[in-house]
């Protein structure tokens, strides 16, 4: 019951977050200059012809008649409709969304994949070479700009050899799979270095506790020692970490989604931004908060599965 | 083995499965076709790399280019644009005669052309049409406001009336907008026609996905027997210059729209790429706003248009791939007049303008660049420098792109870089917009109003004797040249890169591709 009562609790925040993003984005991307109907109009927006899309779309009326209008759409699950595509928003997002969950998940998949191992072998031998070399080497990827480390696999491993597609999304799960590999990877390699840091400091500090002593001391195999003991009580802080950056992440895969010419909700959110698109950039922008606040909540949930003292009970 | 290699191998087991595993994926298709030199070869699916998503596939209201280039594959008119831009030949029309009064032009269709449904298209499509496109209340109507009506006496017979005579008729029927689609969009009310839209066009609709990716196949009722070649073409969403050039070397596309100038010259010697500049109509200006001071003066104009080093604009932003602008009108369309001089670079004669101006000691102000386009703020930066000899400190404003043209379209600039590519092979368009304060754009969101040259604009468009119009528009291109409302920059042309497996691509100057003629080798 505690945990079914904190998921609840946890979800009911939904609201005011989703209320406050609204309310939020809604008078910004209304008042900053800028009018939807030139962009669509171009060189031939007369006053004539920009009035009438503004009557058409309803942005000659005031903006808080505007902003009640778009709730109550919102209440009955209507995002409103696209300015410059025409089609309803919704379509639209929910078109683009699994193209950035499938680049988010399949990093941070692969973030996971390389930095556990890294992190155990530097922190199994600390201050030795090994943990010199994975502590260093991959803060070359954190230092280095996603976008040109994106350009370089592209050469490496879909230009002279052909084992990915140069970009796109491909279609089908094994499509998506093979050619979201390197966008993934691209990610993973700025999100690793963070992950493996701070695994590797929590093994450390767990390395040292008595319980571990003990194992030892009772001949515990090493590998059974750092898999059931140090990385399950190491694990809560990079979850943690990882969970931040994976919020981050969502609206930040932008540069990527552009590098690769995936067809993401970040490229979407840009795009509409320069367009004046209203309901798009509403829409998104709602999108990426419901799924901040879901992707901690599936991070504090990870606590109790990893770490059965964590209780949910206030 | 101990841990540690136990780990490491692991690690690297793990890895090289995921590595196996993210191979097995689908490939490309890969183009088929026969050998090169052995002519065209039915068959093949292209994939066109494309700076941009298209907006909407409706013809009688959408101005966006990309848009405009993919639907023209699917609808047709009833004449259309030479390839070298500056006439019409026949098209879904094989032929017309013009009454006396030069009010009435009759229009014998072509027989036997079909809509991609199979249904063949009459007299009483084309009047829908046309009727459409000049009624809608946003959109190229106002390139058909000479039309009085349009009739539909006999299946093959289109009579066209108009209100008083009209030099560029035929050249604003050639336009998409007068594209032909199926009376009563067969059925369909006109926003559900365009999400499937159906045409006589060489190609048909496939699917859309928004972002993604567009893809049309082929009409099996195209009218020319044999065309086109293509079995389907893909237009793909890369608004990364350098992801289409790698799409390109990678196999992944097939043409490359609009590559970066500074890759032209690196891509015209990549093997298995040929690199494509076709003469275009593109035009590049910097525009004052004649409601700001010190630009209501002439001299102060003159002088900054003097002072603009035109070949190293083309040198620094086009890398060499371009010409110096003289006339408001580019070189592709009918009645340039190559003889007039424009103001070219003279700092002198620049030096002696701003004398005799309202502010001979220089003044303050600023030019408008949309933020991160590269080009524009190499041009600034260049005019900055040029500028300081006169006395001009300029300042460079970078706003998001919706904002500078916001601020242009309601005048709220000093300076500001602009362009335009022709629409039709009529100068009419382009002159109308850019001279006339009442055509709705304020000539070109300048201010500019010389009564002599729009007077001679407008005699132009009633006059169908080519000599008198050329006269006519050789001053206009004069005047304007020498009132300096706008400073004429440099002409650019198209660049566009393909795989050598693509035979038959070309582009006109207006940007129309003729698609139907394209095919893919094996090699």
């Amino acid at each position: 019951m505690g945990r079914m009562a904190f998921v609840l609790r946890r979800l009911l925040m939904l609201v005011p977050v989703a209320v406050g993003v609204t309310i939020i984005v809604f008078f910004m991307i209304h008042l900053i200059p800028g009018d939807p109907a030139r962009t669509i109009l171009g060189i031939h927006a007369t006053p004539r012809a920009v009035a009438i899309l503004h009557r058409q779309w309803g942005l000659d009326r005031p903006l808080v008649s505007q902003y009640w209008l778009f709730m109550d759409r919102l209440l009955h699950g209507n995002l409103g409709q696209s300015l410059y595509y025409g089609v309803p928003a919704t379509g639209l997002i929910l078109g683009r969304l699994p193209a950035t969950l499938w680049l988010v998940c399949y990093a941070a998949v692969l973030a996971v994949l390389v930095s556990v191992p890294l992190a155990m072998i530097a922190a199994s031998r600390k201050d030795g070479i090994r943990d010199h070399v994975v502590r260093a080497v991959p803060l070359l990827g954190l230092g280095m700009p996603p976008f040109w480390v994106g350009i370089l696999l592209i050469y490496a491993l879909a230009i002279h050899v052909r084992w990915f597609p140069v970009s796109g999304y491909g279609t089908g799960f094994g499509g998506h799979l093979h050619a979201m590999f390197l966008p993934a990877l691209t990610v993973a390699i700025a999100l690793a270095p963070v992950v493996i840091r701070a695994l590797r400091a929590s093994m450390l500090t767990v390395l040292g506790a008595e319980y571990i002593t003990t194992a030892r001391s009772k001949g515990v195999p090493r590998s059974r020692l750092f898999l059931r003991h140090v990385l399950r009580n190491a694990v809560i802080p990079a979850v943690t970490v990882l969970g931040i950056n994976i919020g981050f992440l969502i609206g930040g895969t932008v540069v990527i989604e552009n590098v690769f010419a995936i067809p993401g909700i970040g490229q979407l959110m840009i795009n509409s931004i320069f367009q004046r698109d209203f309901p798009v950039v509403q829409g998104v922008t709602l999108v990426f908060g419901v799924l901040v606040v879901l992707v901690n909540l599936l991070a504090d949930l990870s606590y109790a599965a990893l770490d059965p003292r964590v209780r949910f009970d206030r | 083995m101990t841990y540690h290699r136990f780990t490491t191998a692991k690690t690297v087991l793990a890895a090289c499965a995921l590595v196996v595993l993210a191979g097995c994926g689908s490939g490309g298709s890969a183009p088929s076709g026969g050998a090169s030199g052995a002519g065209p070869v039915r068959g093949g699916n292209l994939i066109f790399a494309a700076v941009q998503d298209a907006q909407s596939m409706n013809n009688t209201t959408v101005f966006d280019n990309n848009s405009i280039w993919i639907f023209e594959q699917i609808f047709q008119t009833l004449y259309t644009v030479t390839d070298n831009g500056k006439g019409v030949k026949p098209w879904l029309a094989t032929s017309y005669t013009i009454s006396p009064d030069k009010k009435t032009y009759t229009f014998t269709l072509r027989k036997g052309v079909r809509f991609s449904t199979g249904r063949l298209m009459t007299s009483a499509d084309v009047k829908f049409s046309i009727d459409q496109a000049r009624k809608a209340t946003q959109g190229w109507a106002f390139l058909d406001t000479a039309i009085a009506s349009v009739d539909d006496p006999a299946p093959d017979t289109v009579v066209i009336h108009l209100k008083y005579p009209w030099a560029p008729l035929l050249a604003d029927l050639s336009i998409f907008a007068n594209g032909v689609v199926p009376a009563n969009y067969g059925g369909q009310t006109e926003a559900q026609f365009y999400q499937h839209p159906v045409g006589t066009g060489p190609f048909m609709w496939d699917y859309w996905h928004k972002g993604q990716a567009l893809k049309l196949v082929r009409n099996p009722y195209y009218w020319q027997k044999g065309l086109p070649y293509l079995n389907s073409i893909t237009w793909t969403d890369v608004p990364n210059d350098n992801t289409r050039e790698l799409q390109l070397k990678g196999g992944q596309a097939q043409i490359d729209q609009f590559p970066a100038w500074s890759t032209v010259g690196s891509l015209k010697t990549t093997p298995g790429v040929h690199m494509y500049l076709f003469p275009s109509t593109q035009t590049n200006y910097l525009a004052f706003n004649e409601l700001r001071r010190p630009f209501q003066d002439v001299h102060v104009r003159r002088a900054i248009s003097l002072a603009i080093n035109r070949a190293a604009l083309v040198k620094a932003v086009l890398f060499g791939n371009g010409k110096p602008a003289n006339s408001l009108f580019p070189p592709q369309v009918p009645f340039y007049d190559p003889g007039t001089p424009g103001l070219q670079y003279n700092l002198a004669a620049a030096r002696a303008e701003m004398a005799k101006s309202s502010v001979p000691h220089g003044f303050t102000t600023s030019i408008l660049v949309p933020a991160g386009n590269s080009d524009y703020v190499t041009i600034a930066t260049i005019l900055q420098s040029e500028l300081r000899p006169l006395g001009i400190k300029l300042n460079i404003v970078q706003l998001d792109p919706n904002t500078v043209n916001n601020d242009e379209q309601t005048l709220k600039y000093d300076m500001v870089l602009t362009l335009w590519t022709m629409d039709i092979p009529d100068p009419d368009e382009l002159a109308t917009f850019a001279v006339d304060p009442k055509s709705g754009a304020r000539s070109f969101f300048t201010a500019y109003d010389n009564p002599a040259v729009v007077k001679d604009t407008h005699l132009a468009e009633t006059t169908t004797d080519p000599a008198v119009r050329q006269r006519l528009y050789n001053f206009v291109q004069t005047q304007s040249a020498n009132d300096a409302f706008m400073a004429f920059l440099y002409y650019s042309p198209y660049p566009y890169a393909t795989t050598t497996n693509v035979h038959g691509f070309f582009v006109t100057p207006l940007g129309n591709m003729h698609m139907e003629n394209v095919w893919l080798s094996k090699s």
